[in-house]
C-alpha cells in the first residue's frame, strides 16, 4: 500500500570526502576572491567567474558523459557538492540552470552537433541557461503558451515572448517551449517542441523585470521574428510537452527548495547559540527533524534520477514540502528569538532576515506553485 | 527489500487480510475464536520470532528488516500484541534467552519494584494489550542497574483511561513468577527502540488512513460529483500524502545501522516528524470524511485514534524537539555538521 516511495541511499565515505573537499575548495576561494555568502544564492548571486573555477574543478556538468566534456560521475555526487554550494551561499547563479536542467535535456534529446557544441562549455562553467516555458498569459497552465515557432525552408521563425526568465540578462542560451501546431483544445499538450535558442541572435531582446526587493534577476524576453536554423529543435517535433516534464522534475526536486536560506539559521545560530529560551532550542528541533527529513527525500531522488526512474511526482513533494518548510523558517527564527529583540541582532544577520522575508513569498510560487504541485499529487493519487 | 523479507511480508499479509476487520476490533475478547484464529496462525508461523537468532531457533532478521513487516501490521490496524510479542522475543534473543511461544506485552514504566525469590512485585504502567498477553516482559531499574525481567500475567489489570483504539493497562502485582532475569545490555536502549517501533506504526497507519480518504471520495457524491472532485478535498488529501510521504522518508534515519534504533538523534527526528504529521493527518482526514468519519462503526477513527495515542507516547513530538535542539546545542558543532554526522 506505499503509496510514494523514497528508497533510503547511504551516504558512503566518498561522499563524505567530497564535501570536505568542496568544503575546503569553498573556505579558499571565498577568502582570496572576497566572496560574501548570500541567501537565495542560486538566484540572486552570480559570479561567471566563480562558476568557470567549478568548472575548473570538475564540479558542473557532473552527469554528463566524458565524450562531450562531461565527468561521468554519479547524481548523489552532484547532489552532495550542491547541498554544500547552498550552504555555503556561495554565488551559483549564472550556471545554476544550464548545470540543473538544460545540459540534461541536451544530453537527453539532443543532436550530436548539439551535446558537442554546448555541453563542454555548460560543464566548465563558460555558458549559461535560461528558462522560457513561462509567458505573460501561461503561467500554471503551461500547455496554454502562445510562443510560435513556424517552420521555414532554412528552419524555423520565432515569435512570441517568455517571462520570468531568471538570469536570461546573463545567459548564452534559452530552452523554449513552443508551439509548432495550432492549440487543440482536445489535445492541448500536443504540437508544442523545444528549442535551444541563442539569446544573441537577431530578433531577441531581453527586458529586465524589477521584483519587489529592487532585484533585477528576472526577465521579459521577447522574440521579434527570430531565425532559428533547423538544428535549434531540440528533441523531436511535437514532443516539447512529454519533455518538458522531464525537465521539471530536475528543476523541482533540488536541495535549493529548501536550503535557500539556510545561511540565516546558520548566522542565526552561530550570533545566539547561548541566548536561546527553552521555546527556542524547542523550535531550534523541529526545524532539524524537518530539514533532515527534507534533505533525505531530496537525496533519494537524486538517486532515482541517476537509476533513469521518473520520480515527477515525489518532485513535487520536494518542491511543495521545501516550500512550506522555508515559508515557516523565518517563523522559526522568530520564535528562537523570542528572548532576543531585533535591535541586538547584528547588522549581517538582520540584513539576512529581511532578505528572506521579503523574497520567501517567491518559494511557492516559481518553478510551479503550490497548487500546481498538489494538483500532480492528487493527480498521482486518481482524484483527477 | 531482501527477498526473505518479502516472503514473510507475503505470509504476513496473507494472515492479517484473512483475520483482521474493524469487526475484530470492535469486538476483540480474549476468549473469542476470532481472537484464537488469529493467535494461533500468528504464533505457529512463527511470526513473533523473526528478531530471535537463528541459534535459539528464530529467523535471524535485522530491526531494519522488520520494518516493512510493523508498518504492514500497522496499515492492517492489527489490534493485538504482535509487535509487542516480536520486540519482547527480541530483547529475550539478545540476553541469549529462548523465545516464548505465546503473547508477551512489554513496558518500560514501573515503579516499587521488589525481587524476592523468583518472584517480582511492583506496580507496572502503561502496558499495550495486556488483557491478550500471557507475559510481561519489562526494562526496570534496581540499585542502579537495569535489568530486563520477563514474568507470568497475573495480579488486577487497570484498564487506563486513553485514546482507546489500543487498551492499555496499569498493573499491580505481587510476587509474580519470574521467568527469566537478565542485566539489560549497555549498547540497548528499550525506550528508544519502543519510540521507533511507534514511528513505523504512525506511518503505517497514516498510509491506511490515506487509502481511506482517497476511497471515500472517489465513491461519495454530493451536489452531483464525487467528493475527489472538488479542489478543497483534493487539496486536504494532497497535503495528507505530503505528511506521509515526509514520514516515511524520516524513518531513513533509522536504516543504514540498526544500532540507530538505540540512537537519540536516529530516534528523535522520525518521533518528532510522524508526531507532527499525525496531528495533521488526523485533523485533515476526519474533515475530509465528514460525519461518517467520526462513527465508530467506521473504520477512521481506529486509527486516528492509534495515531493520537502514539504520538503522546514516551513525550510528544514537542518534548522530543526540545531533547534534539538540546543535544545539537551541546555538541558545540556547527548546525552542518551536526546534520551530516
Amino acid at each position: 500500500m506505499t503509496y510514494f516511495n523514497f528508497p533510503h541511499i547511504e551516504e558512503d565515505d566518498n561522499l563524505k570526502n567530497l564535501r570536505n573537499d568542496v568544503k575546503s575548495f569553498l573556505k579558499t576561494t571565498f577568502n582570496s576572491n572576497n566572496i560574501k555568502p548570500q541567501a537565495d544564492a542560486w538566484m540572486y548571486s552570480a559570479n561567471p567567474e566563480f562558476s568557470k573555477k567549478l568548472g575548473e574543478k570538475g564540479w558542473l556538468g557532473m552527469s554528463f558523459p566524458k565524450k562531450y566534456g562531461g565527468r561521468e560521475k554519479t547524481m548523489l555526487e552532484r547532489y552532495v557538492i550542491t547541498e554544500e554550494l547552498l550552504v555555503a551561499g556561495a554565488p551559483v547563479a549564472a550556471h545554476w540552470i544550464a548545470d540543473r536542467q538544460s545540459g540534461s535535456q541536451i544530453i537527453r534529446y539532443g543532436t550530436e552537433k548539439q551535446k558537442k557544441e554546448i555541453i563542454p562549455k555548460i560543464s566548465s562553467g563558460e555558458c549559461f541557461f535560461a528558462i522560457g516555458m513561462s509567458e505573460p498569459d501561461s503561467g500554471s497552465d503551461l500547455a496554454s503558451v502562445k510562443t510560435f515557432a513556424k517552420k521555414t525552408a532554412d528552419g524555423w521563425e520565432l515569435t512570441g515572448r517568455k517571462i520570468w526568465s531568471t538570469g536570461a540578462h546573463l545567459s548564452h542560451y534559452m530552452i523554449v517551449l513552443a508551439r509548432t501546431e495550432k492549440l487543440d483544445e482536445k489535445n492541448r499538450h500536443s504540437g508544442l517542441s523545444q528549442f535551444l535558442v541563442n539569446l544573441k541572435l537577431l530578433g531577441v531582446e531581453i527586458n529586465p523585470i524589477e521584483d519587489m526587493t529592487h532585484q533585477k534577476h528576472f526577465n521579459e524576453t521577447v522574440f521579434n521574428n527570430v531565425k532559428l536554423n533547423k538544428d535549434a529543435l531540440l528533441g523531436e517535433e511535437g514532443m516539447g510537452w512529454q519533455q518538458v516534464v522531464g525537465e521539471l522534475a530536475l528543476e523541482r526536486s533540488g536541495p535549493e527548495r529548501f536550503l535557500s536560506h539556510y545561511i540565516l539559521l546558520d548566522n542565526f545560530i552561530s550570533e545566539f547559540r547561548y541566548k536561546m529560551s527553552e521555546m527556542g532550542i524547542t523550535s531550534l528541533g523541529k526545524i532539524i527533524s524537518e530539514l533532515q527529513t527534507l534533505r533525505m527525500m531530496s537525496f533519494s531522488i537524486a538517486w532515482m534520477i541517476q537509476e533513469k526512474k521518473s520520480p515527477d511526482v515525489q518532485a513535487a513533494f520536494v518542491k511543495e514540502a521545501g516550500n512550506v518548510f522555508e515559508k515557516k523558517l523565518i517563523e522559526t527564527i522568530r520564535e528562537m528569538s523570542n528572548l532576543i529583540p531585533f535591535e541586538e541582532w547584528s547588522s549581517s544577520l538582520k540584513s539576512l532576515f529581511q532578505d528572506a522575508t521579503l523574497r520567501i513569498p517567491a518559494n511557492s510560487l516559481r518553478g510551479g506553485t503550490s497548487e500546481i504541485m498538489r494538483g500532480i499529487i492528487s493527480k498521482q493519487l486518481g482524484l483527477r | 527489500m531482501k527477498d526473505e523479507v518479502k516472503i514473510i511480508l507475503d505470509i504476513c499479509d496473507k494472515i492479517l487480510l484473512k483475520n483482521v476487520d474493524h469487526h475484530l476490533r470492535l469486538s476483540l475478547e480474549p476468549n473469542s475464536t476470532q481472537f484464537k484464529t488469529l493467535k494461533d496462525e500468528i504464533i505457529s508461523s512463527e511470526l513473533t520470532k523473526l528478531l530471535v537468532k537463528e541459534d535459539l531457533g528464530g529467523a535471524g532478521m535485522t530491526l531494519n528488516d522488520i520494518i516493512p513487516i510493523v508498518q504492514l501490521s500497522a496499515q492492517y490496524g492489527t489490534p493485538i500484541p504482535f509487535i509487542e510479542t516480536i520486540i519482547s522475543n527480541f530483547l529475550l534473543s539478545e540476553l541469549n534467552i529462548k523465545p516464548e511461544n505465546d503473547f508477551i506485552t512489554l513496558t518500560n514504566k514501573t515503579e516499587n519494584i521488589i525481587i524476592k525469590k523468583d518472584k517480582i512485585s511492583g506496580n507496572f504502567k502503561s502496558i499495550p494489550y495486556l488483557n491478550l498477553a500471557e507475559k510481561i516482559l519489562v526494562e526496570t531499574e534496581i540499585k542502579n542497574q537495569k535489568y530486563i525481567i520477563l514474568f507470568q500475567k497475573g495480579g488486577k489489570l487497570k484498564l487506563q483511561k486513553n485514546f482507546l483504539s489500543e487498551p492499555k493497562f496499569d498493573l499491580d502485582a505481587a510476587e509474580l513468577e519470574i521467568i527469566s532475569m537478565k542485566e539489560k545490555p549497555e549498547q540497548i536502549d528499550v525506550q528508544n527502540l519502543l519510540i521507533n517501533v511507534r514511528s513505523i506504526q504512525s506511518f503505517g497507519a497514516m498510509e491506511k488512513i490515506l487509502k481511506l480518504c482517497i476511497e471515500y471520495c472517489s465513491q461519495r457524491k454530493q451536489f452531483g460529483r464525487t467528493l475527489s472532485k472538488f479542489q478543497m478535498i483534493q487539496n486536504h488529501i494532497s497535503e495528507i500524502a505530503l505528511e506521509v510521504a515526509a514520514s516515511g522518508a524520516s524513518l531513513s534515519t533509522l536504516k543504514n545501522n540498526n544500532k540507530n534504533f538505540y540512537n537519540l538523534k536516529s530516534t528523535a527526528i522520525p518521533k518528532i516528524r510522524t508526531g507532527i504529521a499525525s496531528g495533521k493527518v488526523i485533523a485533515l482526514s476526519h474533515q475530509v470524511h465528514g460525519a461518517m468519519g467520526f462513527t465508530k462503526e467506521y473504520e477512521l477513527s481506529y486509527f486516528t485514534k492509534a495515531l493520537n495515542s502514539w504520538r503522546n507516547e514516551f513525550g510528544n513530538e514537542i518534548y522530543w524537539q526540545n531533547i534534539l535542539g538540546k543535544l545539537f546545542l551541546n555538541q558545540n558543532k556547527n548546525l552542518w555538521e551536526f546534520l551530516n554526522h
